[in-house]
């Protein structure tokens, strides 16, 4: 198995680190609203392609910017990040935070995207599925949200959490209100997602208690060429629960 | 040291709705989503006849001020608007100072905050105080999401800027800020008060906010954290004052006091203890999650507060008479505790809770009027020599 090489780099004044991986055609993978698992699992995508993962600004390793107000600016955040790697056309892979982030910069960059997989993506508002308030969401009850799986934490975040732990929890949660706290989706993305006219894959974990599966149907009947997974017995964390999930979207990919 | 000749006393009200459902401790929060089922109007109504009653009392007992504040979805306060409550204290009130101390400029235009303030003070004929509060957390979680708690401060900030300039710059004016922008800044009416009547803001302790109080012109007053820590505030307040080369006034800082008065300790503690507790256990109950949404402190700030025990609802008397103002004694045992506090924060500024939590009307009543005859003489007198009794007596007697 392939493992990261770490990169700190200046973007626009807003110190981000990356993670690459492996050789090939670029696949930038964009995480969600919690780095708490890590990024391991997605190491498998490095056997096939060269795996790109940005560590948003205002997450883990990367510094802040307080002057993020939207998804848009991290679509922008983006488009200089991939400036200063030299990469132009590109696959992209978005989960939940990410897959909203991957759905908006895609709709900009229509050409750049080769191919586009969309986990869990959030973003969409679907009144009659709606996406569970995560701020609302008690810090005890918000693990066995994220998954049934629980053994999926074990090694990777203390247990009790310490004080290091909760703080960096507290600065995740700060940076997804900076672009989440008025509205958990953009209104206006229903609008523009024909645009996404690249192949995409809609993948989901069928109990998923965060943003519910049933929101695959919405996003599928907005996208021209949408093809959609759901996954039995997998939650929000559909990732990092069963390998399956990954090899799904590396062949999707390839 | 002294005490100062000018000492002030406002009664200050947070008007609970003392009422809670018997199982209420099975509850996390009496703020933000304690189910307003448990909220009855006809009940409501009783309590503000009760409670207005005691201001009115307040008023003519000789207080200088009566104070009340705002806060949101919850029963730790009935004044959702405090400036409405303010406006029905001018016409039954005649010599104290109507103090909002007050309105989260943040939940409102603050060209309206700016126009409700002079109103009231208008109406009152020059006899209001305003305090600028951020507003609490809670206040973020139960107000419309698109106030954003990481960018509260600055926001915050802004707002103070577009009420000054509406009272202090002759309109019509533009404003062009980050939050807001007028084409035409112009409040009818500008305050009685010139230039402007005096200005607190409310803090917690954080240097930035101590600063921006010192540089405004302001004064300062602290919430909810120890006496030491609130005495280290004061000093800060003091130096930066000093250093932009001004002197602040002895009513520049203010304490806050909780306290019940009986003839003896003994029938104070019996009589007084179990509302005060009553008012930390109940209605300060709130888990960490709504104290700080995410981004309303930085992430070092949270790091301190989360290192710290959440206090909210956990009271023991022990501690509370520690790091807090709390005394229930006879008025000679309140006096004393009161002249040191004043004396070590050097100001002349006290605001009294003499309601808290579940607290009858008859105690009330006892408490501010026992205060107003036994206890504020007694200060006055170690203030300033040779001058009598003081005012409270004076006006007592003319009002009864």
């Amino acid at each position: 198995m392939p493992s990261f090489e770490r990169q700190e780099l200046d973007v626009n004044g807003v110190k981000t680190v990356v993670l690459s991986a492996g050789s090939g055609e670029p696949v930038v993978f964009l995480h969600g609203a919690g780095t708490m698992t890590g990024f391991d699992f997605a190491l498998p995508l490095a056997e096939r392609f060269r795996l790109i993962v940005p560590i948003h600004p205002g997450y883990s390793e990367s510094g802040d910017d307080p002057s993020i107000s939207s998804v848009h600016d991290y679509v922008l955040h983006y488009l200089d990040l991939l400036d200063q790697l030299g990469i132009d056309s590109l696959r992209l892979v978005g989960h939940s935070l990410g897959g909203w982030m991957a759905a908006s910069f895609a709709i900009e960059q229509t050409k750049r995207v080769e191919k586009l997989a969309l986990v869990s993506p959030a973003g969409l508002r679907v009144p009659e599925s709606p996406t569970a308030d995560l701020f609302s969401i008690p810090p005890e009850a918000l693990l066995p949200a994220l998954t049934e799986n629980l053994e999926i934490f074990e090694g990777k975040i203390p247990n009790p959490p310490d004080l290091d732990f909760i703080v960096a929890r507290y600065r995740e949660s700060a940076s997804f209100a900076q672009v989440a706290w008025e509205r958990i989706y953009d209104p206006k993305l229903s609008k523009w997602l024909h645009r996404l006219t690249m192949p995409t894959l809609i993948l989901w974990g069928a109990k998923d208690q965060i943003i519910p599966a049933a929101q695959a149907d919405a996003w599928a009947r907005l996208i021209p060429e949408a093809q959609v997974k759901v996954l039995p017995d997998r939650g929000h964390l559909v990732l990092e629960e069963t390998p399956d999930a990954l090899a799904v979207i590396g062949d999707f990919l390839s | 040291m002294a005490l100062p000749p000018d000492l002030q006393f406002y009664f200050m009200h947070f008007m609970p709705y003392a009422d809670l459902p018997e199982d209420h401790a099975k509850y996390e929060s009496t703020w933000v989503d304690f189910p307003n089922k448990f909220y009855d109007p006809v009940k409501g109504k009783k309590f503000y006849d009760r409670y207005f009653a005691e201001m009115v009392l307040a008023d003519r007992v000789g207080f200088d001020g009566l104070v009340v504040n705002e806060h949101h979805s919850s029963p730790y306060n009935m004044m959702q608007s405090a400036t409405m409550v303010a406006s029905a204290l001018v016409p039954i009130t005649s010599r104290a100072k109507i103090c909002v101390f007050g309105t989260p400029i943040n939940l409102q235009y603050p060209n309206r905050v700016a126009e409700e303030y002079a109103l009231l003070d208008v109406m009152s004929g020059g006899r209001t105080e305003f305090a600028f509060p951020l507003g609490t957390g809670m206040e973020y979680w139960s107000n419309a999401t698109s106030l954003i708690p990481s960018t509260a401060r600055a926001r915050f900030r802004e707002g103070i800027d577009v009420i000054l300039q509406a009272w202090e710059q002759e309109g019509p004016s533009t404003f062009d800020g980050e939050f807001y922008s007028y084409r035409y800044l112009n409040s009818w009416p500008t305050p009685y008060q010139k230039p402007r009547p005096k200005c607190y803001i409310v803090g917690t302790g954080s240097p930035q906010t101590i600063e921006l109080a010192a540089e405004l012109g302001f004064g300062y007053s602290v919430v909810f954290i120890p006496i030491q820590a609130q005495l280290k505030t004061f000093e800060a307040y003091r130096a930066k004052t000093q250093q932009l080369g001004r002197t602040a006034a002895a009513d520049d800082v203010c304490i806050m006091v909780m306290a019940y008065v009986a003839d003896t300790d003994e029938e104070a503690l019996a009589e007084g203890k179990e509302h005060i507790l009553y008012y930390f256990d109940n209605m300060m109950r709130v888990p960490p999650r709504f104290l700080i949404p995410p981004g309303y402190v930085t992430n070092e700030e949270f790091r301190k507060r989360a290192a710290a025990a959440n206090v909210h609802g956990t009271a023991d008397w022990d501690t509370l008479t520690a790091n807090s103002r709390v005394i229930c004694g006879s008025p000679e045992t309140v006096a004393k505790a009161i002249e040191g506090w004043v004396e070590e924060a050097g100001t002349s500024r006290v605001i009294c809770n003499l309601h808290l939590g579940d607290m009858p009307h008859w105690k009330t009543v006892k408490n501010l009027t026992l205060f107003a005859e036994e206890v504020i003489p007694r200060l006055r007198k170690a203030g300033v020599s040779g001058n009598g009794a003081g005012r409270p007596a004076a006006v007592t007697a003319a009002a009864s």
